[in-house]
């Protein structure tokens, strides 16, 4: 149990979101929700579950279907001195509202040097498993990592999920808040009893751009992200019986990146396996390969291993959606390899 | 003092439908505060917390997702 003044209880990872969001709710009344479905129905992934009863219509906003208006809107608010907390439902739904997202939550900081902040959220459900489908699936973090000007942060347990939401409401800075759809720990998913977590009921932050390791070990270093990282900890465990020790490094945020983190684990272990929902071409799996090409390639004592989403759509058939996701069994091989 | 739980959703139209307890937060012979979140239930899609009504040890009858009856007890507290 982590040192807290408040006390802990278990609770699910979409729980421990909506609680942040109303600790930060009650401290100030900048703070706002908006987005489709935040309301009565508590947001469909549960992020905001509870909020409206709480703190009402005016402040917990169902918008219309238009992302590209009620992001806008919620910048326009941030930068006019408010901290809106705005859902996309699904971060497949970026595409309508990429110029909002990219041209102006993430560059009007830069434009204006540094003279008008915007301290809004933009919180977004990722993730595949559930037979949803090429449009309603993907991670697409390395996309939004890979354009400047966003913070990414990327919860993978309920702790992270509470902490990091309440630092990004509090970072005077754009934070895109990234959360499994298959690791809130909802009722109708495929669970993972990761997903609901000893939690404090206070308030508490985890700082935005400090890796986690998950799990410590001297053999293979797992590098990964979100509900991966629960598939990697299973994997790990699984893989003790077998003598193998799994180092799990959690990287929580891509921008800021904790390079030191990676760098620091494989030049323990020399082994290096990358897990990525997102997709495997020019993304996050290849960042940590320069990372290590740039600083010392002399760190690996194996070539290093990718286990990304080949670079395809999601599929709908559920044998197919599996097939190309990196799921335990294929997280346990690719350790083996290393080991071999 | 026993406090049993019941299962607490009720199908429209059909009764003889099952439910599940998806999510138990507190084991098996664990202590609980009155209102605490002790579980959720779910039924037809729909789910439900479940708070403990009273202060005790809880004991479940049920294990996550194993089907109940609707009205059927799921737990008891001790208190």
């Amino acid at each position: 149990m982590t040192a807290t003044t408040t006390p802990t209880r278990r609770i699910t990872a979409a729980m421990a979101m909506a609680e942040a969001i109303a600790i930060e709710m009650r401290k100030s009344d900048d703070v706002f929700v908006m987005g489709e479905d935040v309301g009565p129905y508590g947001g469909i992934f549960g992020s905001t579950t509870g909020l409206y009863d709480e703190f009402g219509p005016e402040r917990v906003i169902d918008t219309p279907i238009s992302e590209t208006a009620f992001i806008g809107a919620g910048i326009g608010a941030a930068v006019e001195g408010m901290r809106p907390v705005v859902e996309l439902m699904f971060i497949d739904f970026y595409g309508v509202a990429m110029d909002q997202i990219t041209n102006h939550m993430a560059k009007i900081h830069y434009e204006s040097g540094g003279e008008v902040n915007v301290p809004m959220v933009l919180m977004s459900a990722t993730g595949a498993g559930y037979s949803d489908a090429a449009q309603h699936s993907q991670s697409l973090w390395g996309t939004f990592a890979h354009l400047p000007g966003l913070k990414v942060v990327i919860p993978s347990n309920p702790y992270d999920s509470k902490g990091l939401m309440a630092s990004a409401i509090q970072d005077d800075n754009p934070v895109l808040y990234l959360f499994h759809k298959g690791a809130q720990g909802l009722v109708w998913m495929k669970k993972n009893p990761r997903s609901i977590a000893e939690v404090p009921e206070g308030e508490f932050t985890v700082p935005i751009g400090e890796a986690a390791i998950a799990r410590e070990g001297t053999d293979v270093t797992i590098v990964t992200v979100s509900l991966s990282v629960q598939h990697s900890l299973d994997v790990a465990e699984e893989l003790a019986g077998e003598g193998i020790s799994v180092e799990v490094v959690d990287l929580r945020s891509l921008v800021p990146l904790d390079r030191e983190a990676v760098l620091n684990s494989v030049a323990k272990t020399g082994r290096l396996l990358v897990v990525d929902e997102d997709y495997r071409s020019f993304g996050l799996s290849g960042e940590m390969a320069a990372i290590i090409a740039e600083t010392d390639p002399t760190l690996l004592k194996r070539p290093m291993r990718r286990l990304a989403v080949p670079d395809v759509p999601i599929p709908y058939a559920r044998s197919l959606e599996y097939a190309i996701l990196p799921t335990t069994d294929k997280i346990a091989a690719a350790v083996r390899d290393l080991m071999s | 003092m026993i406090t049993e739980i019941p299962f607490p959703l009720a199908s429209g139209d059909d009764p003889g439908a099952e439910g599940v307890v998806a999510t138990w937060f507190v084991d098996h012979g664990a202590p609980v505060v009155e209102g605490q979140l002790i579980a959720e239930a779910q039924l037809d899609k729909v789910s439900e917390e479940v708070h403990a009504p009273v202060t005790g040890t809880l004991y479940h009858y049920v294990a996550e997702g194993v089907g109940v009856a609707q009205g059927a007890m799921i737990g008891r507290i001790d208190s």
